[in-house]
Formats: structure tokens, sequence, C-alpha cells
């Protein structure tokens, strides 16, 4: 692929903090940010295990931008695409507002607010806003001046890496010569309580690939990734090689039990990459720590890569599953991986499925840098999607 | 330049449906008195296609209109690479109607289609398409962006053909809950679907040019049929 994005910066809100610190920190030392709350105390939920941004952050946003205090959507993805504006460097000054644009990746934006309205409750005018996917894009746009093309895009737990595609393409084609990719999503008594209705969640918390998993655990926050072309930001380490998508035609919300239409997706994003399965030397799975999905991974991984599965990780257990914002923020471990020279591990993973691969690391491996990346999601509606990451000059 | 072409083009909505064969044809006087008033749920399968869809009963409004535009375009799909056949989808409103309905009932049923994505799979497991996918969301406008990303995905031949549909299905009660009332989006269950692929010499052809896909696709039901 001629000409392949760079990632210059990125910015984040998630369980374990504000910025990109506390994700390296947990990364390094294998921690969780899942933790039993109390929001949504008197709700009968499958498990109020969650990776839940900090009130005392919330309650840091909330006060940068009362206006929007009850808006949390708005206050996550702005304060993480403002982190990854003043991580860019002088190159961004130079860069019209009219060439600066924005995808959002989001699979409900703000539908507490929905939930608020539809009871009859209180709700600002951005929130209201908010609860439209395309109204949040606008704004965030708005909000930090940039006039370039706006975008959203939600395709259930697939979005971001998809997002991130779009992202990666305006600037290939030159529609814009910055494109903030900017994932969001919250942990809401509506997303508790449909997948309770689902029987998803893990009462104890999820525990990607392990032999007793039993569900997911859901996480909200916020990512933003800052993409360019190389020759304005030349200190940009990790490019986006290639990437691909695909279908399971299978069934709406479980994967097709072969893996088969993940192993397409990824098939697909080597192939745009021009790179053979062999010199990848990490993904970062979707391992949500459900039984099929990370039965199903596992197996997708072995069809592609045979006896030679690269090392892989899940960061569910670390910020829990973030919905539209997953791809993101994974992509962003990834981005981490490689400039702190560390393959990070399975937060949470104890014993290892014995069905799944043995290449799943559990712990992080510290003094590797990855060379060539694969960060891979899938969905509800059989969606599956791809993306390969590599340094500079590969 | 071999740009992409548009093989068919389909369009249904609260006075009727039609396609670039059949020209565009008015709902029955009775059903078509319902839809007015924002009865959809009495619009069924059969009313388009004779006999009775499995599961459709159970779809949401998104899902049923949106499979039924797709159903129109008359596409003889054992004739298409599927793996290779992409889906690209633009709503504005999305899944708001079926997530006020979550919201009201907390059925797990209902909770599958509470994102504007699920017609995707809809499609693609009628129809076992396999290719790229793709979920637009825009502020405003309508179906512009899908056709882009489709003309992008044949021009870069990570597809062989495309599915873009442009569809919202919200009624008035549930667009009352936000600042959406001079929106063109909230008029009942609506869609708009073409079939893009690269040319291949068929005369029901029709080059691509500017224009939203739900204007163009009635544009192009108007128009007396090419065969």
């Amino acid at each position: 692929m001629e000409s392949a994005p760079v990632i210059a910066s990125c910015g984040a809100v998630t369980a374990l903090g504000l910025g990109l610190e506390p994700l390296e920190r947990a990364l390094r030392e294998n921690t969780s940010g899942l933790r039993a709350g109390n929001r949504f105390a008197g709700k009968r939920h499958q498990s109020n295990v969650a990776g839940y941004v900090p009130e005392v952050v919330l309650d840091e946003l909330r006060a940068t931008k009362p206006s929007h205090a009850d808006a949390p959507a708005f206050l996550l993805a702005e304060s993480a695409l403002r982190q990854a504006e003043q991580g860019a460097g002088d190159w961004l000054k130079a860069v019209p507002p009219a060439r600066r644009g924005l995808v959002l990746s989001t699979t409900k934006a703000d539908v507490a607010a929905l939930e608020r309205l539809v009871g009859g409750h209180s709700c600002s005018v951005p929130a209201r806003r908010h609860v439209l996917p395309g109204l949040l894009a606008t704004d965030l746009a708005e909000a930090r001046g940039l006039c370039g093309p706006v975008e959203c895009v939600s395709v259930a737990c697939v979005s971001g890496l998809l997002a991130l595609q779009l992202g990666a393409r305006w600037i290939q084609r030159g529609i814009a010569d910055a494109v903030f990719v900017v994932g969001v999503d919250l942990v809401t008594d509506f997303v508790m309580s449909g997948f309770t209705t689902l029987k998803s969640l893990d009462p104890e918390g999820c525990r990607p690939f392990d032999r007793t998993r039993t569900g997911l655990s859901l996480g909200e926050g916020a990512g933003a990734i800052l993409l360019t072309r190389q020759t304005r930001a030349p200190s940009a380490t990790l490019n986006i090689a290639g990437w691909g998508s695909s279908n399971d035609a299978n069934h709406l919300t479980g994967p097709s039990r072969d893996g088969s239409g993940l192993a397409l997706a990824i098939m697909r994003a080597l192939e745009s990459a021009a790179t053979a399965p062999e010199v990848i030397d990490y993904v970062n799975a979707h391992g949500t720590g459900t039984p099929y999905n990370d039965a199903m991974e596992s197996l997708a991984l072995q069809s592609v890569f045979g006896e030679r599965v690269p090392p892989f990780s899940s960061s569910k257990g670390l910020l829990g599953h973030t919905l539209g914002a997953a791809g993101v923020l994974e992509t962003m471990v990834c981005v981490i991986a490689a400039a702190r020279g560390l393959l990070p591990g399975t937060p949470r993973l104890r014993e290892r499925d014995p069905a799944v691969s043995a290449a799943v690391l559990a712990e992080p491996r510290a003094g590797v840098i990855p060379g060539r990346m694969l960060k891979i999601n899938a969905g509800f509606g059989g969606t599956n999607a791809a993306l390969v990451l590599a340094r500079k000059g590969l | 330049m071999n740009d992409p072409v548009i093989r068919t083009a389909s369009c249904l909505g609260l006075d009727g449906y039609g396609n670039d064969r059949i020209g565009w044809r008015e709902w029955p006087p009775e059903l078509r008195a319902a839809l007015q008033r924002d009865e959809w749920e009495t619009l069924k399968w059969s009313h388009l296609f004779g006999s009775d869809a499995p599961r459709f009963s159970r779809l949401d409004g998104l899902s049923r209109v949106g499979l039924m535009a797709v159903e129109l375009l008359e596409v003889d799909w054992s004739r298409l690479q599927r793996e290779r056949v992409g889906v690209c989808v633009e709503t504005r409103l999305g899944s708001l109607a079926t997530d006020v309905r979550f919201l009201e009932t907390l059925s797990p049923s209902v909770f599958t289609y509470t994102l504007p994505s699920t017609v995707i799979g809809e499609i693609c497991i009628r129809h076992r398409l396999k290719g790229p996918v793709l979920c637009l969301l825009p502020s405003q406008g309508a179906g512009g962006r899908a056709i882009e990303a489709a003309v992008e995905w044949l021009r870069q031949g990570e597809a062989a053909a495309c599915v873009c549909l442009a569809c919202e299905a919200v009624d008035k009660k549930v667009a009352g809950f936000l600042p959406l009332a001079d929106d063109p989006a909230v008029r009942g269950w609506q869609a708009g679907a073409l079939l893009l692929s690269r040319p291949t010499g068929s005369r029901r052809e029709s080059p691509l040019g500017a224009g939203t896909l739900r204007d163009l696709a009635r544009r192009l039901c108007g128009r007396p049929a090419e065969r």
C-alpha cells in the first residue's frame, strides 16, 4: 500500500484514568481497570463489574465544560481529541482547519440521554443532540475547530477499526491532511441491561481465553488517534499498512463457529498491506471473554497462521469491552507496545483454555519491539475487521 | 477509467415502491392510508413479494425496509462472487425507534436490533454476502456518503460489487424526543438501494452521477424500463 498513513499522536480517557500514562503503566504491570461499581444500584444486571471511568475524572471533565455536564460522551471524546491535538507537535499548527477531519466511532453515542428522555427526566440540549451519533460527531468537530470532512461510523464492535480504515483512506486520497479518529461509548443502564438480557456478562468480570470464562465485561471511555502523512510527521514511527473487513453471513449475535469470517478479514488486511502472515510479530485480539468469541478467534488465527500463531493477547481485561471505542483504544495499545518495546499480556487470564492456541500471552513480554502487528475485532451482525500496523521502514 | 456503474436501483417509502425495471408503483389505498397514520407494522413482505419471508415479522423497522429495498433490486446473487459483494449503509436516525422500544420492553430479541448496522447482518445472511461492510451515520444528507465509500471499494478492488442502502425507520412520536421536527429523515419508514459494480456491458447499467442515493434511486425508478 503506497504512502501508508502514520499515527502521529493519541489521547485517551479510560477506566484506568485520564491520558496515556495510566494505560502505559497498566500495560507494563498487567493490571486491570475493571471493578465492581454502584452506578446502577437497584438494577438487576447480570454483573456490576465493568470498566467505569473514575468519577473523579468525570467530575474534572464536567468542571471544564459545565454546559455539557450531563453529556459524558461528548466530554470523554473531546478530552481524548484534545490530548491527541496537544501531543501532535508543531506540524499540526501548519494544517489549516479546513484540512482537519474527524471520524467518530460509536455504537450508542449518548444513549444515557435517551434513557432520561424516555423516562421523562430533564436533559440538556447538547445531550439531546448527542443521542444521534452524527450530531455528536458534528459537535465534536465544531468544538475543536475541525472544518474538514466529518463522518460517523457505527458497525457494532468493529466500528473503531472501520473508522480507522476510513480515516486512513482520507489521508491516502488527500481528502484531509490530519484526521482525528475518535472512538467513544459509555457504560449505561441501556447496554448493561441489553447484555444482561443476552446473558453475556461474566458476573466476576471477564477472563479472556481462560478455561473458566463465562462472558464479557463492558467498559467505557474514549480514544483518539491522529492520522497524517509521514512527510508531515517525520517522527511518527507506526503506520497503518493495510486493512480489511468481512461479514460472516451466518448469525446476528454469534460469531461463525469456524472463524472463517474473521480469517477472511485478516487475509484481506494482510493482502492490502502486502504482508505475509509469517512476519506478524503480535496480534491484539478481540478476546471478549465469551466462550464462543474466544474459541472462534483462536480458530481464525490458526486458520491464517497455521501452527505458527504469533503471540497474541486481549485488552478486554484491561479496559473492558468499550464497544465502539474498542478498535481505537486497542489500536492505541499496539502503539504503546511498539513505542515501549513490550508485548501486552492478557489481564485476568489465569488458566489458558486448552482449546486456545498456546501463543496467547497471559503476562506481558518486555524487551520486544514488534515490527508488524495485527489488530482484529468482531461484532454483532457477523462483522469482522482487521488492521495491519507496521513500524517505519518495514 | 472503468468507473463503477449502477446495475440496478430500488426504493420504497410512504407512498409506494419501485425499481428501475418496473418504475414507481403506489401502495394499495388501504395500506397507504395505514402507512400515512404511522402504522408501519401493517407492511408485510407479502405486499411486495407474494410469499412470506422467514423471520420477517421479528425484524425491526430498519431491517424490514432495508431488506425490502435490497430484494426490490431483483439481483440474481448466484451470478455474483458473493464473497466479494460489500454492503454499505447510510442512516441518519439509525436504530433510534428500536432503542426506545428496548427501553420500554427490555427484550433480548429487541436488543439485537439496537444497532444501526444490524440491517447489514440481515442482508448478508439472507444473500450470503461476505464482502466489506460499513455503516455511516451522517448528521445531514442521505446516501451520498455510502456511494462514495462503495465506489472507493470498487476502484481499489476491495469488492467486486456493492449494495448501497440508505434507510430510515422512525415515527413522529419517537422523533419527538429529539430536536428533529424539521428533519426530512423523519417521514416514516423509507429506503433506497443501489447495486454498484464495475461495468459489465449490460444495457440495464447506468452511469453513476452526483446526487443522494434516495434521490438517485427515485429518479431511476421514475424512468421507463430500459430492458
